[in-house]
């Protein structure tokens, strides 16, 4: 465990306990049932993850006029496909997707608080949230962009999306080259919750993903 | 120093050490973060609040930890404005007073989220 985790026992005990009162309340009063939590994260936690994003992004990959509607209207493209219910709801509602190309980079950040595209990508890594990331790819996305290892000339432009509560954004990150006669099920494998956020490209063939 | 936190760190300081791929990577630091997680989305689900409104409470918690003083701020801890969004609209819309209607009870039927 690194130093992050070495919170003060009674500031992380009382957040503990302050959640734990609340539902005991809204299940003693009848708002939520003993289930009704568990549910909703197991759903979330089968359903909502980054293997969702991976399938969009592979399809555009091979498919460049399902590709050319996703970026149109990316809630519409993206039921076209056949992914878990509730794609729509539980924010999948604004969900809109921005393509990689050559000359352009794209990044997806949130200045005020995690507006993430769940349905997609599954929840979002815990640096994301950070102040001082959201601040530093706010302000200078290049530079931050180099630190993570993604590589950029400099003609290429690099266009900053800021996830709000009206829009979602995601990244459809450019074909590694060298993946011709791939699947779209092995080209799935190559996309990561990063590269789908643009923080980093998709995987070279037989680098791995996982 | 400033409240601003925008100002705070340093440029060179690179990202912090949870800053890695895929792999091993943790949603939640703690059991409590993951329950209040759930607890919000579920009441939001089952249409006790629009999401939206969770949302601006948790920006409104935030905005307030970045404009205080920086020695009334303490460690950032991303749940702990979650849990404070979280409360306080659970107190707003009454959902533990006595006679607070339930989503499906109400007049013109329930709004889903979904």
């Amino acid at each position: 465990m690194t130093e992050r985790f070495s919170y003060p026992d009674d500031r992380e005990a009382a957040s503990a306990a302050q959640v734990r009162a609340l539902e005991a309340l809204l299940i003693e009063k009848g708002v939520i049932s003993g289930q009704t939590v568990d549910k909703v994260l197991g759903y979330f936690e089968s359903e909502m993850t980054p293997l969702n994003g991976r399938r969009i992004v592979a399809r555009a990959w091979v498919d460049p006029a399902f590709s050319d509607r996703l970026v149109a209207d990316t809630p519409k493209a993206v039921s076209e496909l056949d992914l878990p219910v509730g794609m729509a709801g539980a924010e999948g509602e604004h969900l809109a997707a921005v393509r990689n190309e050559p000359g352009v980079h794209n990044v997806v950040i949130c200045t005020l608080c995690s507006c993430f595209p769940w349905p997609v990508l599954g929840l979002p890594p815990y640096w994301y949230k950070d102040p001082v990331f959201r601040a530093r790819a706010a302000r200078e996305p290049r530079v931050v962009l180099t630190e993570l290892g993604v590589p950029l000339d400099d003609d290429t432009e690099v266009r900053v999306w800021d996830s709000s509560g009206h829009s979602r954004w995601f990244v459809v990150p450019q074909r590694p080259a060298g993946t011709d006669g791939m699947t779209e099920d092995e080209l799935a494998e190559l996309v990561t919750t990063e590269a789908m956020m643009g923080v980093a490209l998709a995987a070279a063939p037989g680098a791995g993903t996982r | 120093m400033s409240g601003d936190h925008d100002d705070d760190f340093d440029p060179e300081a690179g990202f912090h050490p949870s800053c890695v791929g895929d792999v091993g990577r943790p949603d939640f630091d703690a059991p409590w973060q993951r329950r209040a997680f759930g607890l919000a989305v579920a009441l939001s689900e089952f249409g006790h609040y629009p999401w939206e409104e969770f949302q601006q409470r948790l920006i409104g918690a935030i905005g307030a930890w970045q404009d205080a003083p920086s020695d009334a701020e303490g460690r950032w801890e991303y749940y702990e404005h979650w849990v404070a969004a979280l409360s306080g609209l659970v107190d707003d819309r009454g959902l533990l007073e006595p006679g607070y209607v339930m989503p499906e009870d109400r007049e013109g039927g329930v709004t889903h989220a979904r």
